[in-house]
């Protein structure tokens, strides 16, 4: 598949970052700045805490960007899965699990907000956010607490009061449900 | 289990939202299945899609600042002559020592330092890391757990210093050269419930580290610390055997 204009200029800043070029970084950090913090915002609830994991995950990326392997996905999806990752282990550190977990009822904003100096328009948050309101609210949950609150399987069985076998098979069917709502994206998604 | 049992359990995988048993035991398969980690990759990025739904939200600009001052110290200290053998030796000497017979190992060795204090930001930045230990070490009510090597890492040592509150210090040596992507992982564990996760450290050439964390509140009542190896970006649940362990305190 050909890849974005985006991507593939990410790609090449990310190389500019293993030869240690700084201003590189600050591109990579312009465009992908919001939609990080987004992110971790959800995931913490907190700006503080937020603000610190979103500087510990470009520092990472500064340190580490060799690991990014484009045989094995966009950039998009590295930086994501980096900060997302970092934002769990913070959100446990806090011990703020429950809370967050309660917190996460919110489910998909209704409205997002468009950055414009964000590597993904606000169109492309509008076709996930409409994916995902075709799921139903038992597939949805599932995986909304799995990603954003970080809880396994087992807790979310417990959390839902639901068997844990049902939770698995609510996860799944949800998650290749998404996949297949967006595959006719996928000039946009990669997949 | 069959390969097709394996597939069913990626897409939870790729949300990280396995129980630590099942994902210990996938991750052994993916290690040796180039199918399912192929597999894996795509997963995650449809997980990655869930993070646009999300609210974009704008950080203050004093996180970018603060980013790249963390970069500028990264290149100058790039640029200073490394370690010798003068940093192994304090390193060394202090896994087999009692935190008071460390005190006064660090002074006298810190006391011997000052003059390549001068010459060395590196080992600056080492002595300073030792003097903040010895003082977590030294406030009220500190604890100091020292930690073994098992057998996935013979002859490792660590010492874990914390506070009431929590801001804990790990000193760590002789650790066995990591994979590539791996991090090691300190792990809080409180009777019989699931380890809590700790922060992830990378040990430098020499396996030593000195690493900081903030326990939570219910890790202070630990009765076990110990280490494994995980994904650099850390594991909710530990996926390897234990490397480092400190004996049991009931």
């Amino acid at each position: 598949m050909r890849p974005e204009p985006a991507q593939e200029n990410d790609v090449e800043l990310l190389k500019a970052i293993v030869a240690r070029d700084e201003v590189a970084l600050a591109q990579l950090y312009d465009r992908y700045r919001v939609i990080l913090f987004g992110l971790l915002m959800r995931i913490l609830n907190n700006r503080e805490e937020a603000e610190d994991v979103l500087q510990e995950v470009f520092l990472q990326v500064w340190r580490k960007a060799e690991d990014f392997d484009e045989d094995r996905g966009r950039p998009f999806t590295w930086l994501v899965t980096l900060a997302r990752s970092r934002g769990i282990d913070r959100l446990r550190t806090l011990g703020a699990r429950e809370r967050v977990a309660e917190a996460s009822a919110r489910e998909v904003p209704e409205e997002v907000s468009d950055a414009a100096t964000d590597a993904f328009k606000s169109e492309q948050r509008g076709i996930v956010s409409d994916a995902l309101a075709k799921l139903p609210d038992e597939q949805k949950r599932p995986l909304m607490l799995a990603y954003f609150d970080g809880l396994t399987q087992s807790e979310i069985a417990t959390h839902l009061g639901a068997p844990l076998g049902t939770v698995k098979t609510r996860m799944r069917t949800g998650l290749i449900r998404l996949r297949e709502l967006l595959a006719g994206q996928g000039e946009s998604f990669g997949f | 289990m069959v390969h097709e049992d394996y597939k069913e359990m990626i897409p939870a995988r790729a949300l990280s939202a396995l129980d630590a048993a099942e994902a210990r035991v996938l991750n052994e398969h993916l290690e040796n299945c180039a199918e399912c980690r192929k597999e894996l990759d795509e997963w995650e990025a449809t997980a990655a899609t869930l993070s646009l739904t999300a609210d974009a939200a704008e950080p203050s600009p004093a996180v970018r600042e603060r980013i790249l001052s963390e970069i500028e110290k990264d290149i100058s200290n790039a640029q200073v002559i490394p370690f010798r053998s003068t940093q192994r030796s304090i390193w060394t000497s202090f896994g087999s020592l009692g935190a008071m017979a460390a005190v006064v190992l660090l002074t006298a060795l810190i006391v011997g330092l000052v003059v390549m204090w001068r010459e060395n930001r590196a080992q600056q930045q080492t002595l300073a890391q030792m003097k903040e230990f010895m003082e977590l070490v030294g406030t009220p009510g500190a604890r100091v757990r020292e930690l073994t090597g098992m057998d996935a890492a013979p002859g490792a040592t660590a010492k874990l210093a914390y506070d009431k509150t929590g801001h804990a210090m790990l000193m760590a040596n002789k650790l066995p050269k990591l994979p590539s992507g791996k991090a090691y992982q300190l792990w809080f564990i409180v009777g019989k419930n699931p380890p809590m996760p700790g922060k992830t450290f990378v040990p430098n050439a020499s396996g030593q580290s000195m690493s900081k964390d903030q326990m939570p509140k219910e890790a202070l009542d630990a009765g076990v610390f110990a280490v494994t190896v995980e994904p650099e970006s850390g594991s909710a649940a530990p996926t390897s055997p234990i490397y480092l362990r400190s004996s049991e305190i009931n």
